[in-house]
């Protein structure tokens, strides 16, 4: 009787309705993602956050004494912790403690007890060395070891590393020595010499981006 | 006035729904509810702090101490107005409130899911209510640490840090993952803005999102039923309704527990920020996170410092101590209720000791926990002399396998004694009530 046989859509609606919903929730979704860039500002690259550089002046990093260069007499066996200081585009000291990465360690060992691994030619008399005071760990400021004299300790999860043998990691999680940074004496200051001989954290495991980052200095200099 | 409000809003059927709901009488069934009081002690302490807290990490002048013209004294604001809620009336303790009763939220959490897991609470249906229960332990402990870093004293700052790095450690991406979640390179400048806003909006509200879902489901499947139910009238609901019955039960428990929290607070200091002062590059001696976290601590402080590439990632031994390894433990919480493979619908709590299996389980893993948080005290244990720095890293590694073996072969052997002791009793009550038939 019927001449007409009814046709099934190519689609239902229901699936027409479920797929075009997918889509704007897809599409809206994904635009909203958009948004967490915001949450990530960008980075300038100023004076107080460039890494120690060639000429910097190493000034001590303890409160009551802060911005004041460091003799070599001020230097024992003790941890002393310093800072670059450099100039800013207007030729002003500039403290180099926008990066709290920047922080230093300073030791001075009577002649003939730093050996290799440490580089000697970054030292000044093979007496002062001076490494990134940030454990290449978690970042946490390491200090003198509490039980062995000569020794550091990071008192975040106990690594400890080694400051008259490049220091190299004794003890605990850090995955890498203290980065080195090469000095030399400057009549009564202490002058940082180039850049870390290996990256420091927390580039310690991604040389490229610290190549990058010299490079941007670089750029940012000249 | 109840006529007027039901005519027009018909709570009566709220009533019968809600209001009427049985609650087991059971001590155990209310380390939930003091979990639930502690997060609303928390909204409201914290809403007192939000309105004398100054959330940026600009430099001010200390005004307790201001230096000089030429050398002005400058600390961050939200560590300068920490300080300066400790020196207004109350505003010391009201930290310590907020502090202790943080601390008391996710050990009440903690031993709720414990009271859980070991009666079968968390078998069909109630999965769900599990699942939801876990995320609330997890937001808690985050609203918790976000908290810690909100006076951004040296603590707060090293704390931070840490957690800065760990974020940063996954590999791929980690850096872009830290810098977005904390607002730049650390310490952004906006990285206390950041903080706050997780702290007071963000979390509290998935915090309270979740609590409500938790306590809807709670509502419509119903507690398990205590034993004692079942003697009394068997598949029954048994307990007193939240009105008017248990509301006063809830009250006097609230007002006893918040008693014990000012208690606790008027005479344990907690984050002392005078103490530690402003952020410095003078690292703290022996930081420790808060105590539920202390096992995470642990781990990292044992974990030998791997690191290798995996297809261009860098897989370092914080990314398995602070990420991997946690998650392992958290995905095997979450997969409790997976391992129960019964269709029937859980109707009555069981006694823990005839589920020797899974009540070892429990306080294995409990041990685990225990001696990874023992972990965490590895400097000390080193600086007095228990363990030295050669060997402290094996012993507490055989502990970690160790310990947690012979603790469930221990509940092993109690559960078969308690069961040995349980059936002597009934022997003898059949053989006495068979002498009184005589
Ligand atoms: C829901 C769970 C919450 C937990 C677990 C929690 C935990 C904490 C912790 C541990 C601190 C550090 C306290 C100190 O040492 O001073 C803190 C600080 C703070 N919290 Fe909360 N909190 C919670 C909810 C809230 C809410 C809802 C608000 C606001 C509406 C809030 C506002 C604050 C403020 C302003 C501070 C900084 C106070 C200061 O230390 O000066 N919190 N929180
Ligand atoms: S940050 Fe130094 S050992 Fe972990």
């Amino acid at each position: 009787m019927t001449r007409y046989k009814r046709q099934d859509p190519e689609i239902t609606r229901r699936k027409f309705i479920n797929v075009a919903m997918g889509t704007t929730a897809a599409v809206g979704g994904v635009s909203l993602l958009s948004a967490l860039g915001s949450a990530n500002p960008v980075f300038r690259l100023t004076a107080d956050k460039m890494p120690p550089l060639e000429g910097d002046i190493l000034v001590h990093a303890e409160e009551s004494k802060e911005g004041r260069p460091i003799a070599l007499a001020d230097l024992s066996d003790q941890l002393v912790r310093a800072w670059p200081m450099g100039k800013d585009e207007n030729g002003a000291d500039v403290i180099r403690k926008g990066d709290p990465n920047n922080i230093l360690a300073l030791y001075r060992f009577p002649a003939g007890e730093i050996v290799a691994p440490t580089n000697l030619e970054a030292t000044v008399d093979g007496q002062v060395v001076a490494y990134s005071d940030v454990c290449t760990h978690a970042g946490c400021s390491v200090s003198d070891s509490d039980i062995n004299a000569g020794e550091m300790r990071c008192p975040c999860h106990s690594g400890q590393f080694a400051p008259k043998r490049g220091a190299v990691v004794i003890g605990g999680p850090p995955p890498k020595p203290l980065a080195q940074l090469p000095i030399r004496q400057d009549g009564e200051r202490l002058v940082v010499a180039g850049f870390f001989l290996t990256p420091p954290y927390p580039y310690h495991n991604n040389e490229a981006e610290w190549d990058n980052l010299k490079q941007e200095v670089e750029e940012a200099l000249a | 006035m109840n006529q007027w409000l039901d005519d027009r809003l018909h709570i009566s059927r709220l009533n019968d729904k809600f209001l009427r709901k049985a609650f087991p009488v059971h001590h155990s069934f209310f380390l939930g509810e003091i979990t639930l009081f502690s997060l609303i002690i928390l909204i409201l302490t914290g809403i007192l702090l939000a309105l004398s807290y100054e959330p940026s990490n600009s430099m001010v002048v200390n005004s307790f101490d201001p230096g000089t013209a030429d050398a002005p004294n400058l600390v961050p604001a939200a560590y300068h107005s920490a300080l300066k809620i400790n020196a207004a009336p109350f505003g010391d303790m009201l930290r310590r409130i907020h502090h202790w009763t943080a601390n008391i939220m996710v050990a009440a959490a903690v031993i709720h899911m414990m009271r859980v897991y070991f009666t079968g609470a968390f078998k069909k249906p109630r999965e769900i209510n599990w699942w939801i229960g876990m995320l609330l332990l997890i937001f808690s402990a985050l609203t918790a640490v976000t908290g810690y870093v909100l006076p951004y004293d040296n603590y707060a700052y090293n704390t931070l840090k840490v957690i800065y790095s760990i974020a940063a450690s996954i590999p791929w991406v980690g850096e872009w993952v830290a810098q977005a979640a904390f607002a730049g390179k650390f310490p952004g400048d906006g990285v206390i803005p950041r903080v706050y806003g997780y702290h007071i909006m963000l979390l509290p509200g998935i915090l309270l999102a979740l609590t409500g879902a938790h306590m809807l489901l709670m509502i419509k499947q119903k507690h398990t039923q205590p034993q004692y139910a079942k003697r009394v009238a068997y598949k029954k609901i048994v307990g007193v309704p939240l009105m008017t019955q248990q509301t006063p039960i809830m009250l006097m428990l609230t007002l006893l527990f918040a008693g014990i929290i000012v208690l606790f607070s008027a005479f344990i200091p907690v984050h002392p920020v005078e103490y530690f002062g402003p952020p410095s590059t003078t690292p703290i001696d022996n930081i420790k996170p808060d105590w539920y976290l202390l096992w995470v601590f642990g781990v990292l402080a044992i974990i030998p410092g791997i690191e290798f590439d995996f297809l261009g990632g860098n897989i370092n031994s914080e990314f398995i101590g602070a990420i991997l390894l946690p998650t392992l433990a958290i995905g095997a919480m979450f997969a409790v209720p997976m391992l129960d493979r019964s269709r029937e619908n859980l109707y009555y709590a069981e006694n823990p000791t005839n589920h020797p299996v899974r009540l070892g389980i429990g306080v294995a893993f409990m041990m685990l926990l225990a001696v990874w948080s023992v972990a965490g005290y590895k400097p000390e244990l080193i600086s007095s002399g228990i363990l030295s720095t050669e060997n402290a890293n094996t012993v507490l590694w055989i502990a970690t396998f160790l310990i947690p073996a012979l603790s469930y072969f221990f509940v092993q052997a109690v559960v078969r004694g308690i069961r040995s002791l349980r059936e002597a009793d009934e022997r003898d009550r059949t053989t006495h009530a068979a002498h009184a038939d005589d």
